[in-house]
């Protein structure tokens, strides 16, 4: 375990001395939520009971919010180290490390999901728990949401494998990663809440993995008072989703090592 | 002894596609795609002993990278065998990996964006090297560099030389029983090139550490290793010693002589003359023709012996007898040479014409 922690150590130090990228991360955050601010204020001032879809505007605001704040914490960078990496021929040296490819990305992307959580997650969510005077109610969910975090954390982790070894066939990274993105950012409801979807995207969306990312931990941690088995139902399914993408990833991974060139001297 | 690595009879391919050229070409190839299949490494066997220092030699493009690619496990051979350390690489990659080195001089395993130390602390928590051992091994290389404080710059602020000095330290800190290096002294400047060469050295005395090393440099052959494998194409050219290196076509010396005692007059016409006459006078002397050739260069008369078959020395009292030399260097064929001559696949005859 130790080695994988040496791992997470680099990451952090790595992303510490990018200091300017933190800043910026947090000014881009903070644009983004301005205007989603001023669009849904827009769309509810349309309607005249206050709710849509039995969510109000501060509802919608909150899950917005901490959606994006997520999002950020996600990125889709592992898709653009992996292809970046392929591309160059540095795969090579990823390779000579003794350890799994799989758990080794993993394990250097943590530093930056810890990173993005203290600088990122935790400031927003205070503000946002703040400016809503009791809206959120925090209470045992906060454990749940904790790990349900973790958990949407190897979902999208596995996803980003799975598109990076994509990569290493296609040998180009930009247009699969925008589809990949603008798939999870719909389809996961980190853009529009899932509850405003039609009846039938939201079925569809049942069986694919990318609402487990973002609306599981945050229906966890905007739900009021759910009952135990209610919390544990979410995150199993959130357990059995990792497992799926997980085995897909080792699946992908193995079958592609036979494929792969190393470029370059 | 047991060698540490055996190569069988491996080969490589690659799918390339053929590309057609220009913007029509490159429209026509997002419909139908043709691929050739490329014959990176064709058929190459060695067997390595623990403790050698092997140069692994060949022009650009002649399959080397490719082949230790394959012998460090990132890429499977298409055919063949290969098992180092007893491991078969390409299937136990993890566990090969805990036993090599590698270093690839136009890359680095150094994390960019940090002190070359953090690096080399991860590199400790990932080998699992004990504390003990660490610290030992940084003396060590401490001890041969005298660089402390360069462990404590920024991987992408230091000089190429530097940072390749702090690669070749991060891949021998596991004590790995086999070093691959993938031309190490690319670019670097003569002492830069001396350290480092020293720095193997050490190293392969202090830890019996195998290296392979790739090098375009002959000065880095002719410095470290015992033993050269020359490949072209995908096939191995040589395979032995760096001495039978040099008299893979012979053991040729080369002559020059001045005999002139104020070289700037000469004129081609005498030079002829004189070449003509002292082919004549030493096949003359000696009845063997075909082992030496003469040749005028420069206003100087060099003469190609083969030593195997001739002494120098007759050659020189033979050409004392009618003339005056006013100066003579004998020299050794370099290893360069014979490996300039090995690449352009020239022939016994053709490497008689001398430098």
């Amino acid at each position: 375990m130790k080695k994988y922690l040496a791992l997470t150590k680099v990451g952090i130090l790595e992303k510490l001395n990018f200091r300017g990228s933190i800043y910026i991360n947090l000014i881009g955050n903070l644009i983004y939520l301005i205007v989603t601010y001023y669009l849904w204020k827009a769309v509810y001032m349309s309607v005249e009971t206050g709710t849509v879809n039995g969510m109000s505007f501060y509802d919608t605001m909150i899950y917005l919010v901490l959606a994006a704040t997520i999002s950020m914490i996600m990125g889709s960078r592992v898709v653009w180290w992996m292809g970046m990496d392929y591309q160059s021929g540095q795969v090579g040296i990823d390779l000579l490390k003794p350890m799994n490819y799989l758990v080794y990305w993993f394990f250097f992307e943590s530093g930056e999901y810890i990173v993005s959580i203290i600088t990122l997650f935790i400031p927003t969510f205070c503000i946002v728990y703040v400016l809503t005077k009791g809206m959120i109610v925090l209470g045992v969910n906060i454990i749940f949401f904790v790990i349900s975090l973790i958990l949407s954390i190897l979902i999208n982790y596995f996803i980003d494998f799975i598109v990076g070894i994509l990569c290493f066939y296609t040998q180009s990274i930009w247009g699969i990663n925008i589809m990949k993105e603008v798939v999870v950012a719909l389809l996961s409801g980190a853009r529009i809440p899932l509850v405003f979807f039609p009846v039938v995207l939201r079925n569809l969306c049942k069986y694919l993995p990318f609402q487990y990312i973002y609306n599981t931990p945050l229906t966890i941690i905007l739900s009021h008072n759910c009952k135990l088995t209610e919390y544990m139902h979410l995150l199993l399914i959130q357990i059995v989703w990792v497992i799926i993408t997980g085995i897909l990833a080792a699946l992908v991974w193995k079958n592609s090592k036979k494929l792969i060139t190393v470029n370059g001297g | 002894m047991e060698p540490i690595i055996v190569v069988k009879d491996i080969r490589k391919e690659f799918k390339v596609a053929n590309r057609h050229e220009g913007l029509c070409g490159s429209i026509r190839d997002l419909f139908f795609r043709e691929y050739k299949v490329v014959q990176a490494v064709n058929g190459v066997s060695m067997e390595i002993l623990p403790g050698e220092i092997v140069g692994y030699l060949g022009p650009n493009g002649a399959g080397k990278s490719t082949t230790i690619k394959m012998m460090t496990g990132i890429l499977e051979p298409t055919s063949g065998s290969i098992t180092v350390n007893g491991i078969v690489p390409y299937k136990n990659r993890v566990k090969n990996a805990q036993n090599i080195g590698v270093v690839f001089g136009q890359r680095t395993q150094l994390r960019w964006a940090l002190p070359a130390i953090e690096s080399f602390k991860l590199l400790k928590d990932m080998y699992r090297i004990s504390d003990k051992e660490y610290k030992e091994n940084l003396e060590l290389l401490n001890c041969i560099l005298g660089k402390e404080e360069l462990l404590q710059c920024t991987v992408r602020q230091m000089s190429l030389g530097q940072r390749i000095l702090c690669d070749i330290m991060a891949s021998f800190l596991h004590n790995p029983s086999i070093v691959f290096l993938d031309e190490p002294t690319i670019g670097l400047d003569v002492a830069m090139k001396a350290r480092i060469r020293e720095m193997i050295k050490v190293l392969n005395k202090e830890k019996n550490t195998t290296v392979i090393l790739t090098t375009h440099d002959m000065g880095d052959v002719d410095a470290l290793c015992q033993r050269a494998v020359i490949i072209d194409k995908g096939n191995v050219l040589y395979d032995d010693s760096i001495e039978n290196l040099r008299r893979y076509f012979g053991a040729y010396r080369a002559l020059r002589l001045n005999l002139f005692k104020d070289i700037s007059k000469v004129t081609q016409e005498q030079l002829e003359k004189i070449k003509n006459d002292l082919e004549e006078e030493i096949a003359k002397k000696t009845f063997q023709r075909p082992s030496i050739t003469v040749e005028s260069k420069e206003k100087e008369v060099c003469i190609l012996i083969d030593e195997d078959k001739i002494s120098t020395m007759e050659i020189i009292n033979c050409i004392q007898e009618k003339y005056r030399i006013y100066d003579l260097s004998i020299n050794d064929i370099s290893t360069e040479n014979v490996i300039k001559k090995i690449y352009a696949g020239e022939t016994n005859e053709e490497i008689l014409s001398i430098d």
